[in-house]
């Protein structure tokens, strides 16, 4: 594991956003290497959702800084934010329903190749361009391929959720954001999309993934955050964050393993 | 082999476009219509066809379209009158114009979506109307009265009027549903039509909304102002019903009745609405909008889809097989996978 060796490639440096009178987060820091799973834990409402939206420029935070690769987010607009190589899955599947999952994962790949804008209306778009091609390959990747010409919008839960994750593969992010990626997925799906992050993360690319399912946890990440009521209790190795009190009173209680 | 099968495809669908609407006076005429009708259709035609770039692609329901069209018609009749007969410039620049208008307007308006960009977009239309009437504008606008010019508009040197007229605005429009065609089919056009889709995950892929949705703003505009030119070349008056707010509806009521985002919908909408209110009209007497407003309902109600809609319903009845309408992906499957499986061995993808 290269968990300690990575620069670091996303720096949250004492971030604090609040909702009225809700402080959301307190103070929050976090340092992820490049190369490596981090994963955020926390209770409900612990502003784990909240942290990634300061991030990727949904939510504007109140104090503190985000950099990525020792460049600041904040002041830019997301798609600017994405552009930089982020991607983020989202909690509820974030897709483009009416179109086919061809359609809905080259538009990552165009996006990926054209940047934010680019106008190119004489290159007509079809089975042999190279977007679609990628597509193809990457909904492959996520094992989505027999439904490639279905709409998006006839997809099961899981399904979706496995969508939107090969639209953010297809966008070759250095750092994805995965808001409970296996939520709603059955025990067999579960363990399939550890196995695809898994793959994944050995091509270097940096996650960073909130998720309640404890099995999913562990087995993935290299480091883990616990926030509480917006501050982090604790922060490292799976098996410190396992051992450490404070984490067991204020989250995982008697219900883990 | 694709390739040409598609090409192949493709003249036949422009080459029967062009020969349907060249033939239009004559196909017209025969049905009840007269010439001086099949241009007007043609015009219509435009605006409709630039108007489902918007409203087909991204789902942004424009009210207020009538100020390209009207804004333009009015720079060329004060073109066409101050300047110069020949209508070459007259079009350049009131092109030009709507262009920076459109650019104003969509600044401001394209922030917003759903209703309110709809309301927006009536209240720049109808701040023109009532600019056109005002009384500062009055001496340059005509007020009430309209724009009126004496001289015919010339096209190097030629008159502009009868089947004159009708070629140079149908050339227009099958140029217009070609460049229609192309950019739905490209990236381009698939960018557009997910803004309808769902527009933050759009954003949260790396895309610049904003610029998208203005391009189409824009697109659509220039259509809208190319129609109004032409509208005053083929007939040299300026009406301020081009700026009315019942213009901007028409449009709206022409892409609905003919089909929204199938490009080919707005223009049969466009045909059928103006047939209807200078051919049948004379037959059912004056409960004609009574009548065309239960047409209106009618296929809102029973066929969203439109005229088109329709035409693939009968289609299916008759036990023919509809594709899916979707544009950019052949369903042609095993083609595709084809291309990947040959793409792949080449190992083309490092991951």
């Amino acid at each position: 594991m290269n968990a300690m060796s990575g620069q670091a490639l996303l720096e949250v440096q004492g971030v604090s956003k609040s909702f009225g009178g809700l402080k959301a987060l307190t103070d929050v820091n976090l340092s992820v290497a490049e190369g490596t799973t981090h994963a955020i834990i926390g209770p409900n409402g612990a502003g784990k959702s909240t942290l990634l939206n300061c991030l990727i420029g949904l939510l504007h935070v109140d104090k503190g800084t985000v950099s990525f690769d020792r460049r600041p987010l904040t002041g830019i607009k997301p798609y600017e934010i994405i552009q930089r190589g982020i991607a983020r899955v989202f909690q509820t599947p974030q897709i483009f329903p009416g179109m086919s999952l061809m359609e809905n994962v080259a538009i990552a790949s165009l996006a990926n190749r054209d940047g934010q804008f680019k106008v190119n209306p004489q290159v007509t778009l079809d089975a042999r361009h190279p977007a679609m091609q990628e597509a193809e390959y990457t909904l492959r990747k996520v094992g989505l391929q027999d439904f490639r010409h279905t709409d998006a919008e006839h997809l099961s839960r899981g399904d979706k959720r496995r969508l939107e994750l090969a639209i953010c593969l297809a966008a070759k992010p250095r750092l994805l954001l995965l808001d409970e990626p296996t939520a709603g997925m059955s025990r067999h799906d579960t363990n399939r999309t550890i196995d695809l992050l898994k793959e994944i993360a050995q091509s270097g690319m940096t996650k960073v993934v909130i998720e309640h399912d404890m099995h999913v946890v562990f087995s993935l990440a290299e480091r883990i955050t616990v926030l509480a009521q917006g501050t982090v209790i604790a922060e490292g190795k799976p098996d410190e964050v396992r051992g450490n009190p404070k984490v067991r009173e204020a989250y995982l209680g008697g219900s883990q393993e | 082999m694709f390739e040409r099968e598609n090409r192949a495809r493709d003249l036949t669908v422009l080459g029967s476009f062009a020969a349907i609407v060249l033939t239009l006076p004559w196909w017209l005429t025969a049905i009840g219509g007269y010439e001086a009708l099949a241009t007007k259709i043609v015009i219509w035609a435009i605006f409709a066809l630039g108007f489902d770039i918007l409203l087909g692609f991204t789902s942004y329901l424009s009210f207020g379209h009538a100020a390209f069209f009207g804004f333009s018609a009015y720079v060329t009749g004060l073109m066409l009158k101050h300047v110069t007969a020949e209508i070459i410039p007259a079009m350049v620049v009131s092109f030009a114009g709507t262009l920076v208008i459109a650019l104003i307007i969509g600044f401001l308006t394209l922030r917003r979506s759903g209703i309110y960009f709809a309301i927006l977009t009536l209240a720049f239309a109808e701040m023109l109307h009532a600019a056109a009437l005002s009384s500062m504008l009055q001496e340059w606008t005509g007020g009430d009265n309209g724009l009126t010019m004496d001289t015919n508009p010339v096209l190097f040197g030629i008159e502009m009027e009868g089947l004159n007229v009708f070629f140079f605005c149908a050339l227009i429009l099958i140029g217009g549903f070609f460049v229609a065609r192309q950019i739905k089919r490209s990236s381009f056009g698939l960018m557009l039509r997910s803004i309808k889709e769902n527009p933050m995950r759009l954003e949260y892929t790396g895309v610049n909304v904003q610029a998208y949705k203005m391009s189409a703003f824009l697109i659509s505009a220039m259509y809208a102002g190319l129609a109004g030119s032409l509208m005053v070349i083929y007939e040299p008056y300026v009406a301020t019903k081009f700026l009315h707010w019942s213009t901007s509806g028409e449009v709206v009521i022409m892409s609905v009745i003919g089909g929204v985002n199938t490009l080919i919908g707005p223009i049969i909408g466009a045909t059928f609405l103006l047939y209807f209110e200078n051919v049948v009209q004379a037959f059912i007497g004056e409960q004609w909008k009574l009548v065309l407003g239960a047409v209106f309902v009618l296929v809102v109600i029973f066929l969203p889809g439109g005229f088109v809609d329709g035409y693939r319903r009968i289609r299916k009845a008759f036990g023919a097989k509809v594709e899916p309408r979707r544009q950019n992906v052949p369903d042609k499957p095993q083609r595709a996978s084809d291309a990947y499986d040959r793409k792949n061995t080449a190992t083309q993808y490092v991951d």
